[in-house]
């Protein structure tokens, strides 16, 4: 579903991304690690056609991210590290706006914004401006509008940012769910969180790819029978 | 185009649910009623004194005093499309600056819009916003249709009034395309404004800049400049060059904001 190759993104005489090749397959949750400034944020961009690579290709739903950015568009629902929101809008008008610009029919759009309000539990500030709504609410609108249209590919970017445990408990069911009907690929630095929800796990260090297998394989990178826990696993990875 | 829709929609709930506009609204009102009353009191001055001496002893620029359209109106349309080059900026600057600010750009770059449609949405945008500040001052015309009376009948001459509204709502719309393509070129909104104005103010004044330069330049400047193509629409006449050269500044200004949203995608 998501294949990247040979990903290379360069800043003057940075290398942000370092030639990345993976896969998702169809249905799978990858969970994306990295220290900060690994690139993780950075090749999120890539892969939603908001930033350009410098070398090698990308494809979602067998679509080329720079020959056919529209198509992916399309077919992906995107939260970004900050939410886009717009502070003067209110959340169901919001919500709409961005329906509207997804394709949905007019007939749906009230069902859709619902059915997404419910998912994650923000209809009861449909009505509020959202300038005047609490972190986590906002950080769950921004996850609400990643899922209007019910895109087959969610790229989600740190989607817990700032949410108490309960919510976080119930964002991770939501995104278990989502398995094997939509793709997700989600960045964290939650470990815990990983553990829990992704079946596979892409480790990446200054722009490299350090790891990525399923978490279940992982610490046999140690030596036959190594039992190492995913944040010892990722401390070591990431160490130099 | 139901994008186009979307977004002039959204920029419009924007304006009209945030200060800005009704500060660029309360300003509009304010110096064109200001400027009304004293365009009136001349008036009257004038005609007295017409009156008691005859108009043939008064000096020649009064004779723009003889009715109410010449006198009062046309001036006013005047004052309007000045003050309107001081506003436009504020009410343009948000259009890109501001998403890009918030992030909400990155929005846009991976929602299925095709760029174009960005622009032409979030012009139409600004188009409905600027009308809206020009259509408060068609009150004053009405009022003078409303209370006052001519020789003829009715008190202005509509035609008149009408084509000199028209060349506002063109130099709104120029203003307006200008703001948007300099707010799509940085993150700063009080920076789009700025350089909105300055681009607007030297355009305006062209012909009088180029006075002191020699022939051909000097025609081609002044054929440039924003004031000389309005002249004959706010007199009343109308002229195809006019529509033209307006056409061309807003499609010039379209087209180059595009590119640059473009560009933003190949950063």
């Amino acid at each position: 579903m998501i294949e990247a190759r040979g990903l290379t993104k360069r800043y003057r005489d940075r290398v942000a991304v370092d030639h990345l090749t993976f896969a998702v397959n169809e249905g799978e949750i990858l969970g994306f690690l990295g220290p900060n400034g690994a690139g993780k944020t950075t090749t999120m961009k890539i892969l939603t056609g908001s930033l350009p690579a410098s070398e090698g290709s990308a494809k979602i739903a067998g679509y080329d991210v720079f020959e056919a950015p529209l198509e992916i568009k399309r077919r992906i629902g995107y939260l970004p590290e900050f939410p886009p929101l717009y502070p003067e809008m209110t959340v169901a008008a919001y919500l709409r706006f961005v329906a509207t610009l997804k394709g949905v029919a007019a007939r749906q759009m009230r069902s859709e914004v619902d059915r997404v309000a419910a998912l994650t539990g923000i209809s009861e500030v449909m009505g509020r401006v959202i300038q005047n709504l609490s972190k986590g609410f906002r950080q769950r609108v921004g996850v609400a509008q990643a899922l209007l249209g019910s895109p087959p590919v969610l790229i989600l970017d740190e989607p817990t940012e700032g949410l108490d445990p309960t919510q976080r408990a119930d964002l991770r069911a939501l995104i278990k769910s989502l398995a094997g009907k939509h793709t997700v690929i989600l960045s964290t630095h939650i470990l815990p969180e990983v553990t829990m929800t992704c079946e596979k796990v892409l480790i990446i260090h200054q722009g490299k790819l350090v790891a990525f297998d399923e978490i279940g394989n992982l610490a046999s990178i140690y030596g036959p029978g190594a039992v190492l826990s995913l944040e010892e696993i990722f401390i070591k990875l990431t160490a130099a | 185009m139901r994008n186009v829709l979307a977004i002039a929609r959204k920029e419009l709930s924007i304006y009209f649910t945030t200060p800005w506009a009704y500060i660029v609204f309360t300003f509009m009102t304010g110096i064109a009623s200001f400027f009304f009353v004293s365009l009136i009191q001349t008036f009257k001055q004038v005609q007295d004194m017409a009156r008691a001496f005859g108009w043939a002893r008064l000096p020649q620029d009064f004779s723009t005093y003889r009715n109410l359209t010449d006198g009062v109106v046309v001036q006013l349309w005047g004052v309007v499309m000045f003050v309107t080059l001081f506003l436009a900026p504020f009410l343009s600057m948000r259009l890109f600056a501001e998403e890009k600010k918030q992030k909400t750009f990155e929005l846009m770059m991976t929602l299925p819009v095709r760029p174009m449609e960005i622009v032409l949405g979030k012009y139409l945008g600004g188009l409905g916003v600027i009308c809206a500040t020009l259509a408060l001052t068609i009150v004053f015309p009405l009022a003078i249709a409303l209370f006052g009376s001519g020789e003829s009948g009715s008190a202005i001459e509509w035609s008149t009034v009408l084509l000199g509204y028209g060349g506002l709502l063109l130099w709104g719309a120029a203003c307006m395309a200008v703001g948007m393509l300099v707010s799509s070129l940085t993150e700063s909104q009080m920076l789009a404004a700025c350089l909105t104005f300055a681009v607007l103010l030297p355009w305006m004044l062209l012909r009088n800049l180029a006075q002191s330069a020699e022939e051909p330049l000097r025609s081609v400047v002044s054929y440039l400049s924003f004031d000389a193509q309005l002249q004959n629409m706010i007199k009343g006449v109308l002229d195809l060059k006019t529509l033209v050269f307006f056409g061309s500044v807003i499609l010039f200004c379209v087209v180059l904001t595009h590119r640059a949203v473009e560009a933003r995608r190949w950063a």
